[in-house]
Parts: C-alpha cells; structure tokens; sequence
C-alpha cells in the first residue's frame, strides 16, 4: 500500500514537472527524451533484467515501431496510434522470430547475436528505399493538430504521453515481476536446471517475455519519432544510440528493479545533454569522453545501479538492511 | 497376480550428442518401492534419472510411468505426470527464501488446497527448514540446501521420487540423516528411485538395487542379497 502512495505521489510530481519549464525550452525536450528512455529501458528491463538474457539489439524493434506507424501514416493516412499498435505487433513478431534460435544463448552469445539482428534491420532499412525511404530519412507528415492524429502544436502533450508510457511499462514491469510469471522467469534465472524439473517451460516463458519486450519497444518507436519529427534508419536502428544505450539505462539504474530504468534515464539522458552542451564547442569528442569517464566512475561506485544508494539510504532511516 | 509396475524402462539406450552412454537397460519400479542404482561414476546412473525427466536429448527404447508414455512428453511436463526429480548437486533458487523454493515445487500444482499442509510435512521431515523459512537458500549450508531441493520435490506429492546422488559432498552425520528422511519419504507412501555412489548406504535404505556399469545393468536383486555378492562386495564395498 505505501508503495502504492508513493507511487502516485510521484506521478503527480512528474506531471506539475513540465509545467514548470519553458514549454517551447530546451529542457521540456530533453525531460520528454528522457522519459521516453525511461520507458524503452522499462521494456527492455523485461528480458534483460527478469529473464536475465541481455539485448543488445532492442533497436530492432524500436526502428521496426518507428517505421510501420509512420509508413501507414505517409502511405494509408492512417493515424499513429493506429500505426503504434500495428507497430506493437509487428515488434512482438519480431521478437519471436528472433527469440527461437536466439534464447538458447547465453550470456555474451546472446547479447552478441541480438547485437547482430538489431544491425541487420538496420541494414536493410538503409537498402530497402522504396518501402523506408532509405539513408535519405523520413519526416513524419503535418497532420491537423488533434489528439486522433497524434499532432500538437505544443511540445507540453507528447510530455504527458511519455510520462502515460513510462507510468504504463513501469505497471507492465511490476504485474510481471510480481505474478506467476516473475517467478518463473527468476527460477529461471536463479537456475534454469531446476526450473525445468519443477515443471516451467523455460522456453516458453523467455518466449513470452521477448515478445512483450519487443512488442512494447516498438510501440515507443513510434512516440519517439512523433517527437523526433524527423529520422533515418541510422538513427532508429542505431546499435550504440539506442541498443546499448536502452541496456545501459537499465543497468545502470539498477536492472531487474522496477525503479532501475527511471533512475538510469534521469541520470544519464540529461547528463550526456549537459555534456554536450559544456563541452562540444571546446573540442571534439570531448564531452563524449567526459560522458564516458562519469559512467566508468558510477559503474565503479554503484556496480548494481543507483538503486542500491536509495536501498541504504532507506535502510538508513528505517533501521532496517539494505538488500 | 501381477501389478503394472509405476515406471517401466525397457530396452533404453541414451547419450549426448555422438556419445551413447546408456545401452539396453531394463528397469522397473513398482508402486510402493525403494530402488536404487548402484555404480561406478561415468556409468550412466544419472542419465537413467535424466532421460525420465526427458533431459536427455537422444534416447530410443521404451520409458513407461503409469500408463504414459514419457517419450510423448517435455521435459517440463514430466512434473505433472507425479515424478519429482531431486538433481545432482543441490539445484536450489539461490536468491530465494527457503520457503519461496519450496512452493514453487508445487508449482504444477499451485492451485491445490492443501499446500500449507504439504510444507508441513516438509517441516516435519526436515525440521531444520522450519527454522531457516524466511532465509535465502543461497545462504544456507550445503546439507540445508539439499534438503530445500528434497523437500521442493516433495512439494509436488509426487508418485515417484528421483534422487540423483543426494548425498555427494555432504558430512558423514548429514549424510545419515538424509537417508534417514529417505527412509521416512517411503515409509510415508512415496517410491523412490536413488542413484547413490555411496553404494553400502544405498543398499542399506533401498529395499531393491541394480547395478550398473558402462552403461548396462549386469546386476539386479533385493538389497540384501546384491550386498552378499561377492562381485558386488569386491567391486564397491572394498571388502
């Protein structure tokens, strides 16, 4: 119950947040990309940190969301929420396809062959030009500001849809970690041996952990792009701007936690903004590498997450143990 | 009058890959049974337990458990069928409380009523867990754990009981009392099939024993009499 307290006092806090910026700012943009990482990292926290099977290609099924609304939008006229869904399932096929031979895989094998599907779509985005547009890029159509179309004037509304989207994957995480399911993925990670013997289908179950993965990546595909406005496939596909960075989030933040990917967007997101503001007029390549020392040191400092400085900061004042 | 044994292998042959390390066993065990198998390491014991639980990739033969057909069935579905099997090694959730290891042996069952009741009888059996319920069984020591993945099996109520070398690594005073829980299980109903390197002991808890070497049984009969055996005797009890 008082999780559930502090949980909506956080949603409040989140959504009186943008009111307070300048809604044709800088920082209303960066707060809405960050929210949005959040959730892409909430989403990939469902295979990655519950099933323990650590994605590096979960831009496959964000450029695959990104591209199916906006191509049913240039070419069918049909609204991007239609566009979202369909994406969704394109995503959770995706991810099925992919989970069969990839799931047997472990660790770094697994990781690595993800690596390879997501850079493959990417590929092929960048060739199949009729259907994407090609290396040229995609903008997404002036439409009629409405909510149907999925078109604002304002900034401020697609802020209050990320934050529905990160509050939505975030109670996704949680029914998951906490029902049948959880439990079976964790016997499954703590040791699939004997899961099997205890009667779980570990297949089965990791199967289904991909597909949701996916399917919830791609529909924030397309929230992403409806902000982005523009994108090419080397963007939505990109391995070290999306994949790894989706993973990185995550982990940092404090992975298999419900609270993890939060905490890892609204450090790193801003920070890498900072940097570049700070730094990319005095040399190139420098605010990336300040970027990438200040993660080394947290990593060093926090090897589970930040999750775990609010964990002993709680038992602090509670009397009780960190776990 | 004869009775249709619970578990009947016939003609079994299994391996790994291009390696076949089970020829032509033929093995059965009756309902209210304690069987064990006897051998030296690398002889298969654990693959005659694993290709039940159809965790044994190639296997040709006949693998009969009350009235089913284990080779129709994956390895995920043998639980249901009433056959809990204890692995090798001490397979607990590390990062679980003893109590959350134990209901998800009922996991095929978790809709019975009477699992408050089941992990009593767990208790009751191995009383040490009553007292270490909320603990993580990754923390407790290797005779503790053992008897996590013993007792999660039990959890099942299961027909058959799989126990592969359940007491390996363990110190000597643990060891007995884990055979005398096994003595317990089966005295309480369950059948049992145990491969044991520990050959004096097995045949001590066991009422009926083969033996297996290189992959064929050469041996078969009641405990006490497979204790006589001079073969049996030489080979390992080094007497």
């Amino acid at each position: 119950m008082k999780r559930w307290i502090a949980f909506a006092i956080v949603v409040v806090v989140a959504c009186l947040l943008p009111l307070a910026l300048d809604p044709r700012g800088y920082w209303i943009r960066v707060l809405t990309f960050t929210l949005l990482f959040a959730a892409m990292a909430q989403a990939w926290n469902i295979i990655g940190g519950l099933a323990n099977q650590t994605s590096l290609g979960h831009a496959a099924f964000f450029g695959i969301g990104a591209y199916t609304s906006t191509i049913l939008l240039l070419k069918f006229g049909l609204s991007p929420w239609i566009g979202m869904v369909a994406g969704g399932v394109f995503g959770g096929v995706a991810a099925f396809i992919i989970a069969i031979p990839t799931m047997r895989l472990q660790g770094h094998y697994f990781a690595l062959a993800t690596l390879a599907f997501g850079e493959v779509m990417r590929v092929i985005a960048n060739v199949w030009v009729s259907l994407t547009g090609g290396p040229g890029g995609t903008s997404i159509p002036f439409s009629p500001p409405s909510f149907a179309n999925y078109s604002f004037k304002l900034l401020l509304p697609h802020t209050y849809i990320a934050i529905a989207a990160l509050v939505i994957t975030t109670l996704i995480f949680e029914w998951i970690q906490r029902g049948a399911m959880g439990y079976r993925l964790r016997a499954i990670k703590e040791n699939p041996s004997a899961a099997e013997v205890i009667g779980i289908d570990t297949t089965r179950v990791k199967l289904q952990a991909a597909v949701i993965s996916g399917a919830l990546m791609a529909m924030l595909g397309t929230l992403y792009v409806q902000v982005a406005v523009f994108f090419d496939p080397d963007t939505v596909f990109s391995a070290a701007g999306i994949s790894i960075r989706v993973a990185l989030v995550a982990i940092l933040g404090g992975i298999g936690t419900a609270i993890g990917p939060i905490l890892g967007a609204f450090f790193i997101i801003p920070l890498e903004e900072l940097m570049n503001e700070w730094f990319s007029s005095s040399a190139a390549g420098l605010s990336q590498l300040i970027f990438g020392l200040i993660l080394i040191v947290v990593i060093l400092w926090r090897p589970h997450g930040f999750v775990t400085v609010f964990r002993s900061l709680r038992a602090k004042f509670t009397g009780g143990t960190a776990r | 009058m004869s009775v249709a044994p619970l578990l009947s292998i016939e003609n079994l042959n299994a391996g790994y890959n291009e390696v076949e390390v089970l020829h032509g066993v033929h093995l059965r065990v009756f309902e209210g049974e304690f069987v064990c198998i006897i051998g030296a390491n690398t002889a298969g014991k654990s693959t005659i337990l694993r290709a039940i639980s159809r965790q044994v990739p190639r296997v040709s033969g006949s693998l009969q458990f009350a009235g089913t057909d284990l080779s129709t069935r994956a390895a995920h579905q043998v639980s249901a069928l009433g056959i809990a099997h204890v692995p090798e090694g001490r397979q607990v959730f590390p990062d679980m409380t003893v109590e959350e290891n134990l209901l998800l042996g009922a996991f095929t069952a978790r809709t019975a009523s009477d699992l408050p009741a089941r992990m009593q009888d767990v208790f009751t059996l191995f009383p040490r867990l009553l007292e270490r319920r909320q603990q993580l069984a990754g923390t407790l020591s290797g005779g503790e754990q053992q008897m996590v993945a013993v007792g999660r099996a039990l959890m099942l109520k299961p027909k058959l009981l799989l126990l592969d070398e359940p007491s390996h690594g363990l110190a000597p005073k643990v060891v007995e009392e884990m055979h005398d829980a096994f003595v317990e299980i089966h005295r309480r109903g369950t059948s049992i099939l145990l491969v044991e390197q520990n050959v004096s002991l097995a045949l001590d808890v066991a009422t009926r024993g083969y033996v297996l070497e290189s992959g064929r049984i050469t041996l078969e009969g009641p405990s006490a009499e497979l204790n006589q055996n001079p073969a049996v005797r030489a080979a390992y009890l080094g007497i």
